[in-house]
């Protein structure tokens, strides 16, 4: 695979919310990555296990989630192309969740070993990585509202637009609809409900005309609607150097 | 590992469940039954559009085999008298 399609959805990516410099681009070009390819629903790194790598996403989905006793599980974040959900395992020695694929995914490497190197070479790279960090974790703070505070549709609505706020970023909204590869049960396990629940949720928002969700990908009807049901400020996601 | 369906009734309402979903025994189905209805209970009080939530677990096309059912019951007690702060 060429070095600039591994690495281009990232790039896409820090040049919009960082604003990253040219030759920083030149350092994220050359740094390592060995890219290995995953099936779906294949775990990439363990709750408890120790990293000695980062992930970047390249292509397909992934999750972040984090089991409890009974066997339930909470989804904490959906991961798109271009990012690196695992980041904080350079510092943070053993996981402390799941990060697991959605789709089958084209996924690159980078040694812990590289990255800070990286970021002695380079302390504005370091930074823009800190503020990915401090974005995640904005994101977090927002996933716990959502599944803490709003109503089931307006949940559902909520990671939706959020989803496709992000995937906007890197060029893969196509029109009124984009790619959301989750099952029923995943949804549930994302909105912190039963699979029935969500079942009948999203059967919902179809008959509201509000949006339409079916293998794995949303259509939005109603676009008005939309933003409307899911309460939406994107702020949050800091897509700017300036938020 | 039978297929278990849940139908849900809010009010007259009913959302029959096609897909169904795989449970190892039938106490699987009642724990999701429940939840199921406890959290579908709690959106429609809320925002009122339905007094009762009734789950139907039932296996493929059968009859059903557990129904559970929640109802929302306010009372409005008369008269202004004064609280007592303990």
């Amino acid at each position: 695979m060429p070095s600039d399609t591994i690495r281009a959805a990232l790039i896409q990516r820090l040049r919009v919310s960082s604003a990253i410099a040219d030759e920083d681009v030149k350092e994220i070009e050359a740094l390592p990555i060995s890219v290995r390819q995953y099936p779906s629903e294949r775990a990439v790194v363990r709750d408890g296990e120790r990293a000695s790598e980062c992930c970047l996403i390249v292509d397909g989905f992934c999750a972040r989630s984090k089991t409890i006793a009974s066997g339930r599980r909470q989804i904490l974040s959906l991961q798109i192309p271009g990012e690196i959900p695992d980041l904080m395992s350079l510092f943070l020695h053993v996981m402390d969740h799941d990060l697991t694929t959605l789709t089958p995914a084209t996924l690159g490497f980078i040694s812990h070993d590289n990255l800070r190197k990286l970021h002695r070479r380079s302390p504005r790279v370091a930074e823009m990585f800190w503020r990915d960090t401090l974005i995640d974790s904005a994101m977090f703070r927002e996933w716990i509202v959502n599944v803490g505070q709003r109503p089931a549709p307006a949940r559902l609505a909520h990671v939706m637009i959020e989803l496709r706020e992000r995937l906007r970023l890197i060029g893969r909204v196509d029109g009124d609809s984009f790619e959301m590869p989750l099952t029923q049960e995943q949804i549930g396990e994302a909105l912190g409900i039963t699979a029935v629940h969500a079942n009948r949720v999203i059967k919902q928002v179809r008959q509201e005309g509000v949006v339409e969700f079916s293998r794995g990908r949303v259509t939005v009807l109603d676009e008005q609607k939309f933003q409307e049901l899911a309460d939406f400020d994107g702020r949050y996601l800091h897509q700017s150097p300036t938020l | 590992m039978p297929r278990f369906h849940f139908d849900i009734h809010e009010d007259s309402r009913l959302i029959k469940d096609e897909d169904g979903q795989n449970f190892a025994n039938v106490e699987g189905a009642r724990k999701e039954a429940m939840l199921t209805g406890a959290s579908i209970a709690r959106e429609a009080f809320m925002a009122g559009s339905a007094d009762q939530v009734v789950v139907d677990v039932r296996e493929d096309e059968q009859t059903p085999c557990l129904k559970i059912s929640i109802r929302l019951e306010v009372q409005e007690l008369a008269g202004d008298q004064p609280r007592t702060i303990a």
